[in-house]
């Protein structure tokens, strides 16, 4: 037998060409397989199915992947039987076939990885496909299965009598030989994956739109891959590269000739520029690949799962057609697989709950991928149960994602929205077949790490659209370039909301940059937007602040401000890498040079978003409520409320604990006290107006509650009109001392402040006064 | 000398590709059976075939009879590049015209063996 001779020096191009062409025909087989299945007797499929085993046997042979040979050797086996109609095909043998498919999918990673077939167990599925060819020679008792039955057995057709005996050996004999390793090798967990059980309920019919998997069709598309040619990537790149330098240059060459009087050079530079688009289009459609190639493996995902969960799925796929950059389709492979799988396991109902809710006992799972403004829209919808905003709601609060009362204030969507944010997806999910650990975070953080965004439309009852949207390139995006300390830097247009730009700090408006948490914040129509300045960033000079630009920016579900010292303008500009060299300098994405010919960094809008989180601790782009009800504050803040008509007073932070909204029937009446059920404890309520011997008003449909707490003692809700704002400010007191309950008065916001001697409030309220 | 190596493999085609163009052979590929009645139509005509047993389209036993079947390609030598599962086919291929044949996996040497006694090669080669 062979030991792959002779090619010492071209094995490893052979091996790499094998793999490529493996990896794509085992996407075909998979799809192939599960159309046979509603196909059981297409011949076509049959042979078209045989023939891609036969060729992985035959070139693994060549190359002495003897694991892999032996796995095909018998699979083809079943395969040649399935087609001479030797042997029907049933569920189960579906199974094994698929299971081959992912042992052989794995063998030829682990030759990706290490160049050899190294340790993956092919012994479980041969017996398995051994005991396909025949039940009685291989049983599935280890005990009972001793290497000589299986060798007599009759098990081969007879096109493989010329086989030699030797080959058989070490297939069959050596698997059986080591029974027991079922129970914890890698391919038993791939095999879980797609269960042997009798007793699998209907497998999942899957249907393409446009019935990809008849082997016509799949040999029109052979020839056709026959007359084009194959391309190096790495040359693709390069090329793309080219124009991209081409672009830049052109450019310029606009830029300056626009300048000049000079008509025939200004007619030239027009047909350049036209020409340069027009190539730079060309080149970037070669680096376009159809979705489908994504696609392909969807329908064994949601075969396997739909089998697993005991639901019956038809998948439809529309727009398979649709183009986008190799790089992107890479990355959002494994997001739109989770996708698939959340709908599958979340999104539909079981047959059972489907009849009875009305509709079809299988559901539809569609994909649908189209253009639309430039970019790729891919949808994932099912028409299963929807999804409930009352049980998301439930599960942020118990998770800790958001209190009772944040929840309350939030728009149906934005509840929907809370399934992306880190920590939704716990337990339950982990463990679910749906999840691997991945939540819907990682799907959105790695769909916005190229640019794109995931939003999501439910209706109860009526089943789920995730739509997500991805740029068509990365090559070339627009971008908005600013300045800082004399240089250009570029800030990818997809991250971009708005542009604020605020004059001279004065007019009594009050300070523009605020500080909560010791964090800088611009208080943008009400909401505070944490601040990050582009000149502390890259540890320049602080420019003058005699106008503030913010640029607007999201990123990860943050907003955040950059300050920046001017914006220059808009452009179109081609991403060129960092060196190596210089690669681990935070901050950056790329670079770019500009229509003037210089050199301008893009700005990793991802990192500086981290950046404002850190600076901003947990505070984003909160309401000022949502702030308020944060629980980590700065102790030394003072918080500005209402009582009465239009009394200010400021109560020190130092021991509030919370900030919560309580309605009317929430209150309880225990003699002249008030009180009210708080966290299973009962807590006294104090009305800060009646201290202060204002007729504050004692009914109230709401009653906005400051919860005080100090070490170990019960809370008290001191009652007052409405919260205005948190601010951090240096106090200078005046009539110190003048009322109870009092520390004294100071200008706050330009407005007199009472500020609240808290320590003498409690120990009043604990006396009984004032209440 | 022109050979032409007709798999549906690219990897195998590779393969054949390599040891044929060491034994001095130019070397054109084509796909399937179809492919390759179709490049020898519009020619140049290959000295030799190698010619694989299980192919899409037209496979190797067709494309052995289809190629005998005319007079023009009576001078290309057909050799059968099968695996052993398909050796008891190899009669029926041999008995539809074709030269020779050899069984996958296979080293550079039996090819050059087989294609010495067919007189392709120099036995120096």
């Amino acid at each position: 037998m062979s030991d792959a001779p002779v090619f010492a020096d071209g094995l490893d191009e052979i091996a790499q060409e094998f793999l490529v062409e493996s990896y794509e025909n085992l996407d075909e087989l998979d799809r192939a397989l599960v159309a046979l299945e509603k196909e059981p007797n297409s011949r076509p499929l049959l042979a078209s199915i045989f023939r891609t085993i036969h060729t992985i046997k035959g070139t693994s042979g060549f190359l002495a992947f003897n694991g892999l040979e032996r796995v095909t050797h018998v699979g083809e086996n079943v395969l040649s039987r399935l087609r001479d109609g030797h042997l029907e095909l049933t569920p189960e043998i579906a199974t094994v076939l698929l299971q081959m498919v992912d042992v052989v999918r794995a063998l030829l990673g682990t030759i990706e990885q290490t160049g050899a077939e190294g340790d993956v167990d092919t012994a479980a599925v041969e017996a398995a496909l051994a005991r396909v060819l025949d039940p009685q020679a291989a049983p599935a008792e280890p005990e009972a299965a001793a290497p000589a039955p299986a060798e007599d057995a009759p098990v081969l057709d007879d096109t493989d009598a010329a086989d030699g005996a030797a080959d058989e050996a070490d297939g069959p004999a050596e698997l059986l030989a080591k029974p027991d390793v079922e129970e914890e090798t890698p391919v038993q967990q791939v095999l879980e994956k797609a269960p042997v059980a009798p007793a699998a309920p209907a497998p999942a019919a899957v249907e393409h739109v446009d019935a990809p998997a008849h082997p016509e069709e799949g040999e029109q598309r052979r020839s056709i891959a026959d007359s084009s040619i194959r391309v190096d990537v790495g040359l693709l790149d390069q090329l793309m590269r080219m124009v991209g330098e081409l672009v830049l240059t052109r450019n310029q060459v606009v830029q300056y000739t626009a300048d000049l009087q000079n008509v025939e050079l200004q007619r030239a530079s027009q047909r350049l520029n036209l020409i340069a688009s027009e190539l730079q289009e060309g080149v970037m459609k070669t680096r376009m690949q159809p979705i489908e190639g994504v696609w392909s493996r969807l329908p064994r995902v949601v075969r396997d799962l739909g089998a697993q969960c005991g639901k019956q799925v038809k998948l439809v796929m529309e727009g398979r057609e649709t183009e986008l950059d190799r790089t992107l389709l890479e990355a959002v492979k494994d997001p739109l697989t989770h996708l698939v799988r959340n709908a599958v396991d979340h999104g539909l109902e079981t047959p059972a709950d489907r009849v009875a809710a009305g509709k079809p006992a299988e559901g539809t799972l569609t994909l649908k991928a189209y253009h639309e403004s430039g970019q790729v829209v891919v949808e994932v919808s099912d028409d299963g149960r929807g999804m409930d905003p009352v049980r998301i709601g439930n599960k942020a609060v118990d998770n800790g994602l958001v209190s009772r009362e944040q929840l309350g204030r939030m728009a149906e969507r934005e509840v929907l929205d809370l399934i992306f944010r880190p920590g939704f997806s716990t337990a339950e999910q982990v463990t679910n077949v749906s999840g691997r650990g991945v939540g819907m975070d990682v799907v959105r953080t790695n769909i916005e790490k190229i640019g794109g965004s995931v939003d999501i439309q439910s209706v109860l009852g009526e089943g789920s659209t995730v739509r997500v949207r991805i740029p068509l390139t990365l090559a070339i995006i627009p971008a908005l370039v600013v300045r800082q300390g004399g240089e250009m830097y570029c800030i990818p247009q997809v991250s971009l909301l708005e542009l604020v730009r605020i004059e001279g700090e004065s007019e009594g408006v009050g300070p523009q940059i605020e500080h909560v948490a010791g964090a800088p914040v611009h208080r943008l129509r009400g909401n505070l937007l944490p601040l990050v300045f582009l000149s502390e960033q890259l540890e320049l000079a602080r420019e003058s602040r005699e106008a503030l630009n913010i640029v607007v920016l999201q990123s990860e579900g943050t907003q955040f401000g950059l300050v920046v010292e001017d914006v220059v303008d808009t452009q179109e500009i081609v991403v060129r890498p960092l060196s190596r060299q210089i690669k681990h300098v935070e901050g950056f994405a790329g670079a770019t040079i500009t229509g003037d010919g210089r050199v301008a960094l893009i700005l990793d809008i991802a990192g500086l978003s981290q950046r404002a989180k850190a600076v901003g601790g947990s505070l984003s782009a909160m309401s000022i409520e949502e702030q308020l009800s944060s629980e980590d504050w700065d102790a030394n803040g003072l918080l500005v409320c209402r009582v009465g008509e239009d009394r200010r007073v400021a109560l020190p932070m130092g021991d509030i604990a919370r900030l919560e909204e309580f309605s009317d029937g929430d209150i309880e009446h225990a003699g002249d006290t008030q009180v009210v059920q708080y966290r299973g404890e009962l807590m006294k309520l104090v009305h800060v107006g009646s201290l202060l011997g204002l007729a504050g008003q004692m009914h109230a449909d709401r009653y906005s509650v400051v919860v005080h707490r100090h070490d170990g003692e019960q809370p008290l809700g001191f009652v007052v009109e409405e919260i205005l704002d948190v601010i951090e400010q240096e106090l200078q007191l005046s009539d110190v001392g003048t009322r109870g309950g009092l520390q004294g008065s100071a200008v706050l916001q330009g407005f007199v402040t009472d500020i609240v001697d808290i320590p003498a409030l409690v120990a009043a309220a604990r006396g009984g006064m004032y209440v | 000398m022109l050979a032409m190596v007709i798999d549906d493999s690219r990897a195998m085609r590779s393969i054949l590709r390599r040891i044929v163009t060491e034994l001095g052979f130019e070397c054109v590929e084509a796909a399937d059976g179809q492919d390759a009645l179709d490049k020898m139509s519009e020619g140049p005509v290959p000295d030799l075939a190698l010619i694989d047993w299980n192919m899409p389209v037209l496979d190797g036993l067709s494309f052995v009879t289809s190629v005998r079947e005319n007079r023009d390609w009576r001078d290309v030598t057909l050799m059968m590049v099968t695996t052993e599962g398909e050796h008891a086919q190899i009669v029926r291929a041999l008995a539809a015209g074709a030269h020779e044949y050899v069984i996958k996996p296979f080293t550079p040497d039996a090819i050059q063996e087989k294609l010495q006694l067919l007189g392709l090669v120099g036995v120096e080669a």
